[in-house]
């Protein structure tokens, strides 16, 4: 029986060793100063820009296809394929002189009927309904028609006056494709080559599992400093770390666990970088029933926010307390949560309120909250608002929570008092302010003032930016008064990089966009 | 003679008529499941962004505000025609996931069934040949162990040991990103795609990604097997045969391997068939645990965005890839005992 065992052993070691020694070489090219490898849980939809409106793809997107409009080198919009853009006889018209001698991936020039034809198939009937939900067409809503002014200029006429308009050409609807490559009324599919004008063509897209992209040799600005750039995509973040601990990707960017973080800090090796952010998480009250129905609760839980306690404790200080919906470092912001409530909860302020209303503590309150969309974190930083609440005895919380698909198709019908996140669309005031406070709001408050109707309608119209940045403040500080929603945090942006990436800090800023080409690595 | 043969012949023609009513049923059950389970696909991608309205106006572009009689009539349709539809999270056609995402599946499940019967076959057989010896007590132990052990942390630990730790091992994905890039896919069987090519360092690369994540799987099975063949093995040995054989003054040696292990093995075939079922289950949390971008890992996404037609489809191909497999044994087995006519 002895041999059999010895011959068993010999076949699992030769096995292992053939495991342990073949593939060197081709894993040896992967630290090749020429190729970036990226990894993310961020996930891909449709990778032609008329049908998505998810980040995962957007980050894709923006190696491949450009804007007329963009935020190219940072937070201040520029232009990227017009020249300049500019209203033409108020804000419901604006005309955009396009740049000459921009080639497309596959050769052909670049020119307004390209323009047109991106942004009218994003409205197409057939492609709404194969982007479904992933449709950017709600970002041009406001949009009437386009019209194209000779080859290189074209004009936006839009329903109502929108200063931030040329802020709206640089989101997911407007990316630039060209026209006779695309069908008008088809989505290109993932596994077809994408052409856009952008510094990467995308060589290679297996779903769900890697990107791959090779620099433009025709781009028309600065070439990428990197030449190939590897997307890979983790369906687990703790997978994603161990890659990154063991050199098999050069960096990650979205998203690690605020533990993960702390570990990766302290490994050698590799970097942590943070940078201004734009992703913030709030709780949404339906004013129209109990609880969120009594302006004294709302305004007592806004006094006891543990704002400080959920930064500390659960994000270890990668997320920074907010006061506004309005991120701290955007143009407008203003701590209008602070000035109201204070900085810190204060439990005699809140049982002053709640005793005024003539309400009998502990008031009962129940909030969900949901473990499958907000990150890991939740959970604690739920029980962590339970005990902010709890402490002096105002109130008796009960937290629930249900898994994202059933959460996103109940909150606001059946839940009272629920989490929420965002992440902004472009980066701008209005961005944090309008979608939230508008009488048909998605976050189902049932938040209807028509004094915040008016300054919404004002902020939308304002021509001067110091006239709509006063709109801006005046609607944070109605917001503070009657909170339908309180905002508690806003997030870094966080990359983490082995040294030999360099550039990481120039892309972290509220934009939220991973500029790839200007990353190198040694 | 051709009694048995056309006994034989019903046999399998029952067997194969019983797979349509058995998927139809199956196919009829995910998509009542998947519409009275709370959420909807357009809620799950819009909710927390899109007002009320434009997700209303979505579902009725899409069907999902009509009965669910009409939307199920509308899908039996849809797959009479061979249309297993296509994704709404990504635009995806099911059978393109089918063909990408379950040929990796099918790589990982292949090898981890080797995995499997190797140390399955070897330690069952050793534990039954030698009972209430050492090694049979280490065998049973081992088997109890590896088969209570959760796939998902049998996984964990060996990426933190082979991978993190000792750092011999990948811990994820099919092959490194490099190679991936580079590889021509032809089958989107990895292993094969690269012998095509003859692009060795691939395979040598392909070949590590797989070890820890097969090895995994497959000694979760292997628990399986240990156990039958050890008690198959010992009954084996009692049996009349082996005491003939023994009485002949054959050699104690051969009796054993000759006679009694391969008598042992022939239920094998039947537990081959029954663990296809444990390894799909299995593999769902491997693929999880390793990123491996098989079937399963996919049909957990699709689950979480209530993906109706991904998560279906890919239900559909697990269930039919099951009853395919069992009818082929159930086949084998009537093949091989004529006593089995049902």
């Amino acid at each position: 029986m002895r041999w059999q065992l010895g011959a068993f052993s010999l076949l699992v070691l030769a096995v292992v060793l053939l495991g342990a020694t073949a593939g060197r070489s081709a894993l040896g090219g992967s630290s090749a100063s020429s190729t970036l490898i990226d990894g993310t849980t961020d996930t891909v939809t449709n990778l032609d820009p008329a049908g998505t409106y998810d980040y995962g793809t957007f980050t894709a997107d923006y190696q491949v296809f450009q804007h007329l409009m963009n935020y190219t080198n940072g937070p201040k919009l520029e232009p990227e394929l017009a020249t300049k853009c500019f209203p033409a006889g108020g804000l419901k018209t604006w005309r955009c002189n396009l740049r000459k001698g921009v080639t497309f991936q596959d050769g052909s020039a670049f020119d307004s009927a390209d323009v047109k034809f991106s942004i009218d198939r994003v409205n197409n009937k057939s492609i709404l309904k194969q982007a479904a939900a992933n449709s950017p067409s709600p970002l041009i809503g406001n949009l009437k028609s386009v019209t194209t002014n000779g080859k290189y200029a074209v004009t936006f006429h839009l329903k109502a006056p929108q200063v931030t308009w040329p802020a709206i050409l640089a989101t997911q609807c407007c990316n630039i494709v060209p026209s006779d490559t695309y069908a008008p009324d088809k989505l290109m599919p993932n596994t077809s080559q994408q052409i856009g004008t952008g510094p990467y063509k995308l060589v290679k897209y297996t779903p769900g599992q890697q990107a791959v992209f090779q620099a433009y040799s025709g781009y028309w600005g600065p070439k990428p400093k990197t030449s190939n750039l590897i997307i890979n995509y983790y369906s687990k973040s703790s997978t994603m770390k161990l890659a990154l601990q063991k050199g098999e990707i050069d960096m990650a960017y979205q998203s690690f666990t605020p533990t993960e973080i702390t570990s990766l800090q302290k490994q050698k090796g590799l970097r942590v970088y943070s940078g201004a952010g734009g992703r913030i998480r709030y709780l949404v009250f339906n004013v129209t029933r109990d609880p969120g129905n009594s302006a004294a609760i709302r305004r007592a839980i806004a006094y006891l926010m543990p704002r400080q306690a959920i930064a500390t404790r659960v994000y270890h200080g990668q997320v920074t307390p907010l006061f506004s919906m309005v991120p701290s470092g955007y143009p407008g912001h203003t701590d209008a949560f602070a000035t109201a409530y204070g900085r810190v909860p204060n439990q005699a302020k809140a049982k002053q309120v709640l005793q005024a209303a003539g309400l009998t503590t502990p008031v009962p309150v129940e909030i969900w909250w949901t473990p499958t969309h907000y990150g890991d974190a939740s959970a604690d930083e739920y029980a962590e608002i339970k005990r902010g609440l709890e402490k002096g005895g105002l109130f008796t919380v009960t937290l629930k929570s249900s898994e994202w698909a059933q959460y996103s198709a109940t909150l606001g019908t059946q839940y009272n008092v629920f989490q929420l996140g965002w992440f902004p669309d472009y980066p701008d005031a209005e961005d944090y302010l309008v979608p939230f406070y508008r009488s048909d709001t998605f976050t189902q408050s049932g938040y209807k003032s028509p004094i915040m109707q008016t300054l919404i309608r004002k902020e939308l119209g304002a021509a001067k930016l110091s006239q709509r940045l006063g709109y801006i403040r005046q609607i944070q500080a109605l917001a503070a008064k009657d909170v339908p929603i309180i905002p508690y945090w806003q997030q870094a942006m966080i990359a983490v990089g082995r040294n030999n990436v360099h550039g990481i800090p120039s892309t972290l800023d509220p934009t939220v966009y991973m500029r790839f080409n200007k990353l190198s690595k040694s | 003679m051709s009694g048995q043969g056309t006994s034989l012949r019903r046999y399998a023609l029952t067997r194969i008529a019983l797979i349509f009513p058995m998927v139809f049923i199956l196919v009829t059950l995910v998509f009542l499941l998947m519409r009275v389970a709370p959420g909807d696909p357009i809620s799950a991608a819009l909710g927390g962004h899109a007002p009320p309205q434009v997700v209303a106006n979505i579902k009725h572009q899409l069907g999902y505000d009509k009965p669910i009689y009409q939307q199920y009539f509308t899908y039996l349709g849809q797959l009479a025609r061979g249309n297993l539809g296509t994704s709404i999270t990504d635009s995806r056609a099911v059978t393109d996931i089918v063909r990408v995402n379950g040929a990796a599946t099918l790589e990982l499940t292949f090898f981890a069934m080797i995995v499997a019967i190797v140390v399955g076959v070897v330690v069952g057989l050793l534990a039954g040949r030698f009972r209430d010896s050492t090694m049979d007590t280490g065998g049973r132990l081992f088997g109890i162990l590896i088969y209570a052990t959760p796939v998902f942390f049998l996984g964990l630990m060996a990426q933190l040991f082979f991978g993190s730790y000792l750092g011999w091992l990948p811990i994820s994905d099919r092959a490194s990103p490099i190679t991936q890039a580079t590889l021509q896919t032809h089958t989107n069987l990895f292993v094969v795609d690269a012998i095509i090519d003859r692009n060795w360092s691939a395979l040598g690369d392909v070949l590590r990604h797989l070890v820890l994540p097969a090895v995994t799987l497959g000694l979760v099975t292997a628990g399986v097997f240990i156990r039958l063949i050890r008690v198959n093995v010992m009954r084996t040995m009692k049996d009349d045969y082996i005491e003939a054989a023994r009485a002949r003054g054959i050699d104690e040696r051969a009796v054993v391997y000759h006679h009694a292990f391969r008598n042992a093995l022939v239920p094998v075939i039947t537990i081959v068939g029954l663990t296809t079922a444990l390894l799909l289950g299995g593999a769902v949390l491997t693929e999880t645990t390793f990123n491996w971008p098989g079937m399963g890992r996919e049909l957990v996404v699709y689950l979480g965005n209530r993906d109706y037609a991904a998560v279906q489809g890919i239900i559909i191909v697990f269930a039919l890839v099951v009853v395919v497999v069992s009818v082929v044994i159930d086949l084998v087995n009537a093949f091989i005992d004529p006593r089995i006519r049902y």
